[in-house]
């Protein structure tokens, strides 16, 4: 074992010399008054986490083991709302229904997203064929609802059109009925979210490296096999921050329900969120709406953790 | 020693948010207001609240501003928070019935007893509607309106027809049936999205059997009872006839009217200010009658009813000018502008309602042959309106699950009763 003089109890390290040090030690000298009131800088930010994020959350936590009406003091129940959710046929349509929205939402808007990025990548006027893809990308979730609530109630203009067609579905209730509600929203959650999901897409496609795709091409791949083993690859990193983002929608989705059938009718259109905001805002059971709101968070949060662990580990791999 | 600037610094900005968060509560009692908020969940009368805020301004020296929620359950959300914080509204309004009950027995509401005798005894109010308002013996809050149920019909629809209105249950079921063989829907169904689906459900059962209506309110009856079960089937068999227009249709009741895709909507008389807004005239455009009793034999006839309180908090910031408030607003002056402005009925007896129509009905309504039947919204517990409202947007769309709807209902009444009796 070699000892050096560092590693010597009583003996004074030699000042360690580090390249460009003085420049640095002046610029530490400089930010030393930051260094001291770092605490007073960062606190109310801290402060502000704490009190609107980790304090309602534990609070809602809290609530979830009560019994409690929004008005009395609540009564604690032990586990009672949790052994409740297990036994609720409404809690069980909300969690097929935002299963359902998870696998329309990552599917449709992100996979026609990218379709539409890659046929419209590299051409000639390739802007404008985007442009009304984007559009209704501008409307707020509750405008969307109001929009698509009137387009898609009976004798509505989806089923005038469908009717002047002569197609299926001119008859159609679309939002009267579960599944059915649900999937026309996926629908129209679609038509608002390909947009954005597009537009990364091409930022994807612009910032990936011409060298590979040029030799790729060169060697002769082209069409779906350059895209496959070349593109696809190269854009990694960002499907997997889209995709990410498309869950964690998915898992919380709430506006465009709210508006366009508030879950109805009888609860066949509910989805997680939708139930979480009926049960504490509309029964006034706040306890079993906190027990439901724990389970949104945790189902969202284990969904993200897995997914991108797994999405990292492939990376690293 | 030099102390530690870290423990300053952290002191320091403990201080300065809190200092920000006590900023942030405001208020404080025994302040003395010259004008008072009214929190209300009538977004759509906001013109009519204003001219009473003049009015009283003029009259008592108190204005006042409504503060118009659209949202039902964010109404009702920021009021039960309003009793935890510091933001209380000076005057608000609410519903009769076990959402009055429940926000009376956390004492949040202040007594109106004195000022209930006071207007029965001047007759400014009546002695049959203080049952609404009075919970142990005791009266809370003030009749903010008054409203009775019935048919709202489109009269040009009837005199092209040749129709007029009807005296007995099966003359409507005539005029059900002329309409519809003539292309023209009868009757518009409420969207499952609003807070209407029980309006026939209520209607058949009043006019069938207003004991078991009764009974249903104060959980001495069940929803699966075979006389409900009749009820619901009858309502099926109406929608299965195609009477209702769909459901699902967005438009409001009142455009629904006047575009002609219904030639009645049943409603409670406060209907009549949609009606004015979209430039419709009564007894020209549109008339009104008292729905008959589905059961022709029952001693007087069912008369569903509503009347919303406008209420003041005991912990309001000037609770002296919030009482003079509620006092000034049953006075017949303040209640004549309230009514006629709206083209609605009052409260008051004494009010001169200046629509000879509406004029008719308020005398008709007062009438000894008529039932006074409290209004499924009210005379249900909230859990049990919850889950009917639930249940019965379902069936307007699926009638075919009536059976699933009423034990889904039942199931909530019975967990409701029960809990109430364990001192839920």
């Amino acid at each position: 074992m070699t000892l050096t003089s560092k590693s010597l109890p009583g003996t004074p390290a030699p000042p360690a010399r580090r390249p460009g040090g003085r420049g640095r030690g002046r610029a530490r000298n400089r930010f030393a008054l930051f260094g001291r009131f770092r605490f007073g800088f960062v606190s109310p930010a801290v402060l502000l986490v704490a009190v609107l994020l980790y304090l309602p959350f534990v609070w809602t936590a809290y609530l979830s083991l009560t019994r409690y009406d929004g008005l009395a003091s609540p009564e604690f129940t032990g586990l009672d709302n949790y052994a409740r959710l297990l036994d609720d046929p409404a809690l069980l349509t909300s969690i097929r229904n935002t299963l359902l929205w998870v696998l329309g939402t990552t599917v449709l808007p992100v996979g026609l997203g990218l379709l539409v990025a890659v046929l419209s990548y590299d051409i000639k006027g390739g802007t404008w064929y985007r442009l009304p893809f984007l559009l209704p990308y501008a409307m707020s979730g509750a405008g969307l609802g109001m929009l698509w609530g009137f387009i898609l109630q009976p004798e509505g203009v989806a089923n005038r059109v469908l009717g002047f067609l002569g197609m299926p579905g001119a008859d159609m209730a679309f939002l009267d009925d579960g599944p059915e509600n649900t999937i026309a929203m996926i629908v129209v959650w679609t038509w608002q979210q390909l947009g954005v999901n597009m537009l990364l897409f091409v930022v994807g496609l612009q910032s990936i490296p011409r060298a590979p795709i040029e030799a790729a091409r060169i060697d002769g791949a082209s069409g779906w096999r350059l895209f496959r083993h070349v593109t696809w690859p190269l854009m990694r990193p960002l499907t997997t921050v889209v995709f990410g983002l498309a869950l964690v929608a998915s898992l919380k989705t709430f506006d465009v329900v709210w508006v366009m059938t508030q879950g109805g009718p009888g609860r066949t259109s509910e989805t997680l969120a939708v139930t979480m905001y009926r049960d504490v805002f509309v029964a006034d059971e706040y306890g079993y709406g906190s027990a439901v709101a724990v389970l949104l968070t945790t189902v969202t949060g284990l969904a993200s953790y897995l997914y991108m662990r797994r999405q990292i580990g492939k990376e690293v791999r | 020693m030099k102390p530690s600037k870290r423990p300053r610094v952290t002191a320091l900005s403990i201080g300065a948010a809190m200092l920000a968060l006590a900023a942030c509560g405001g208020g404080g009692s025994g302040e003395k207001k010259t004008e008072l908020k009214l929190y209300n969940d009538k977004g759509g009368w906001t013109q009519y609240f204003d001219q009473m805020g003049v009015k009283s301004k003029q009259e008592i020296g108190l204005g006042m501003k409504p503060v118009g929620y659209t949202d039902e359950p964010s109404y009702t959300a920021f009021i039960k928070a309003s009793f935890r914080t510091k933001v209380k509204p000076d005057l608000f309004t609410w519903s009769t019935g076990g959402r009055l009950e429940e926000i009376v027995r956390q004492k949040q509401v202040s007594d109106t007893t004195a000022l209930w005798q006071e207007a029965v005894k001047n007759g400014d109010l009546t002695q049959a509607l203080a049952k609404y308002y009075t919970i142990d013996g005791k009266q809370y809050c003030v009749p903010l309106n008054t409203a009775y149920w019935g048919m709202f019909y489109d009269k040009k629809v009837f005199a092209k027809h040749g129709l007029e209105p009807p005296k007995t249950w099966n003359d409507l079921m005539k005029i059900a049936e002329t309409l519809k063989s003539k292309g023209q829907v009868p009757f518009q169904h409420t969207t499952p999205t609003s807070l209407f689906s029980f309006v026939w459900f209520e209607q058949l059962l009043a006019g069938t059997d207003p004991d078991l209506y009764e009974r249903l309110g104060s959980g001495k009856a069940s929803f699966t009872d075979p006389g409900v079960v009749k009820v619901m089937e009858q309502w099926k068999s109406m929608i299965d006839k195609g009477w209702f227009s769909n459901p699902g249709d967005k438009a409001d009741p009142a455009d629904h009217f006047k575009t002609g895709k219904a030639a009645m909507v049943s409603s409670g008389t406060w209907f009549n200010t949609s009606m004015t807004q979209r430039g419709l005239k009564q007894g020209k455009d549109y008339g009104f009658f008292f729905i008959p009793n589905v059961d022709p034999a029952l001693p007087k006839r069912s008369l569903i009813f509503e009347s919303g309180p406008l209420c003041s908090l005991r912990k309001a910031a000037d609770s002296e000018a919030s009482a003079k408030y509620l006092k000034w607003w049953i006075s017949p002056g303040a209640q004549e502008q309230w009514a006629n402005s709206r083209g609605d009925v009052s409260g008051n007896p004494k009010v001169k309602v200046a629509d000879p129509d509406l004029d008719r009905i308020t005398k008709d309504a007062a009438g000894d042959q008529n039932r006074l039947v409290l209004r499924f919204f009210e005379a249900v517990p909230a859990p049990v309106l919850t889950a009917a409202l639930d249940g019965l947007s379902g069936f307007v769309v699926k009638p075919d699950t009536y059976m699933k709807v009423l034990q889904d209902i039942q199931k909530a009444n019975e967990d409701y009763w029960k809990n109430k009796a364990n001192g839920g």
